[in-house]
């Protein structure tokens, strides 16, 4: 995700509807939440507007679903604002922010998701009914959907953990902060996430 | 060569650009030296440009949601929640209207209605007359019963089959050194021990129901987990081919697809 690359001033922000919020200085974003505080409809629609993409990839990287990504994306912004008072300037609005949707996300899966398997997409059940194509048929398997199903054999951290450094470029460190475990944990499951990838993707890789 | 497992734990470090100092200068000089250092950074580079493929899945996503009109919404929602509470003053005044004193007598009356009408409600009930002419309860036929039980039957069954079909899909996927590396993960082990106990649970309404033909292929399953679950760590090549000729000899990806069509049809 590439933003501006200028600063711009609070009162400019509104005019730009899909703006990312590292074109937006840190006091202006702290500016915003105390106005917030004091019932601002106005600053709480640009704060949603400069966060929700964020919230948006990190359920999604959860769930895999837009709809429940959405739902999180809803709640998120509603938790922030019953909780506004309890932020602080010292600390990062953005890691706080996903935190919020990170600990939803997983109240969420407790209550709506039981422990599942999927089941196979109509074309691999139509490939398994002619077994003298089986050879051709591991060839022609689209690699998305093989990445897609190595994705969900991650444990939830991992799986969020290498979502975030790869689809959200985070830092290990604002990992480390939104999770609230060590940096030495999000660099090790960030390890293991691959490791087990690896060894999931590579037989399609021709390795 | 010593100190080389510690080198690669930091390669999807290096490789994710975090790294840095002295950290980032060893493990520069150690590439430098190690072919087989070398060569896994070549491997995990290459997985970590494969999953580019998944950023089209998220990039539709991102493209599916109208963000210009998201944030409007969301405040609408978020204030019109928060105005809730307002409600409560309107319930405090109202329940500060319902306790003025002039309202008493008539909650007198509805307790003494109440407890009359209780008295009564006993009465009548525990009379002799009443207890004959009671009945048996809720009935139902016995054919009612079988049908449902045929029905849990045939969605149990179905399930187990899903899970089966999912897991025995990866084991024939794979090389044989992937397989080897599929059966040592404790999850997909777990798996197979959980359907063994499923299989077990659904053996007794397999048989009281005559479902021989599902009978039949859930017992080829459970003799496939069950061998691949007593001899995990110590598999080797040639049982692993053995095994994957042995899904196919049997034809059992297209036994479990044929059965699970038949077992939808059946729905009672």
């Amino acid at each position: 995700m590439n933003g501006p690359t200028q600063v711009l001033p609070l009162e400019e922000i509104s005019r730009y509807p899909m703006l990312e919020e590292r074109a937006v200085r840190n006091e202006d974003i702290h500016a915003l939440v105390e106005r917030i505080k004091e019932g601002d409809r106005g600053a709480f629609m640009t704060v949603t507007r400069l966060y929700q993409k964020k919230v948006f990839l990190l359920a999604f990287s959860f769930f895999r679903n837009r709809e429940d990504a959405l739902d999180i994306v809803q709640e998120t912004f509603l938790r922030f604002y019953q909780k506004v008072h309890m932020f602080q300037k010292e600390k990062n609005f953005q890691n706080w922010l996903l935190q919020i949707a990170k600990n939803l996300c997983i109240d969420y899966y407790r209550k709506h998701h039981s422990k599942q398997i999927e089941f196979e997409n109509e074309r691999d059940i139509e490939n398994m009914s002619h077994p003298q194509q089986k050879d051709n048929e591991f060839r022609s398997i689209d690699l998305k959907q093989i990445f897609s199903r190595s994705l969900k054999k991650l444990t939830q951290k991992q799986r969020m953990i290498f979502v975030m450094k790869q689809y959200n470029q985070l830092k290990y460190t604002e990992i480390a902060q939104i999770l609230d475990i060590s940096v030495g944990t999000v660099k090790s499951l960030h390890f293991k996430a691959v490791q087990k990838l690896r060894a999931a993707v590579t037989p399609y890789l021709g390795r | 060569m010593r100190g080389c497992k510690d080198f690669k734990k930091n390669i999807v470090a290096f490789l994710s650009g975090e790294l840095a100092g002295e950290e980032k200068e060893n493990f520069i000089s150690h590439l430098e030296t190690c072919p087989d250092c070398q060569e896994e950074l070549r491997d995990t580079e290459g997985l970590m440009k494969s999953a580019d493929s998944y950023q089209t899945d998220i990039d539709q996503a991102l493209a599916s949601v109208d963000w210009e009109a998201l944030p409007a919404k969301i405040t609408e929602t978020v204030f019109r929640v928060e105005e809730m509470p307002s409600r409560k003053g309107r319930l405090t005044d109202f329940l500060g209207w319902m306790s003025q004193p002039k309202l008493r007598p008539v909650y007198a009356g509805i307790l003494v209605g109440l407890l009359i009408g209780s008295l009564a409600t006993i009465l009548v009930f525990q009379s002799p007359w009443l207890k004959k002419a009671g009945g048996a309860g809720f009935m139902v036929s016995q054919d009612f019963l079988d049908r449902v039980d045929l029905e849990m039957a045939r969605r149990e069954t179905l399930d187990y089959l899903d899970k089966s079909q999912y897991l025995l899909l990866d084991f024939v996927r794979y090389s044989p050194e992937g397989e080897a590396e599929l059966w040592k993960d404790e999850f997909t082990v777990n798996q197979a021990r959980d359907l063994l106990s499923k299989k077990k649970y659904i053996n007794p309404q397999l048989d009281k129901l005559r479902m021989a033909k599902a009978k039949a292929i859930c017992d080829q399953i459970e003799f496939l987990f069950y061998e691949l679950t007593q001899v995990k760590d110590d598999l080797t090549r040639e049982d692993l081919e053995r095994i994957q000729r042995l899904i196919e000899e049997k034809q059992l990806l297209l036994k479990i697809n044929l059965l699970k069509k038949e077992l939808k049809e059946s729905e009672v």
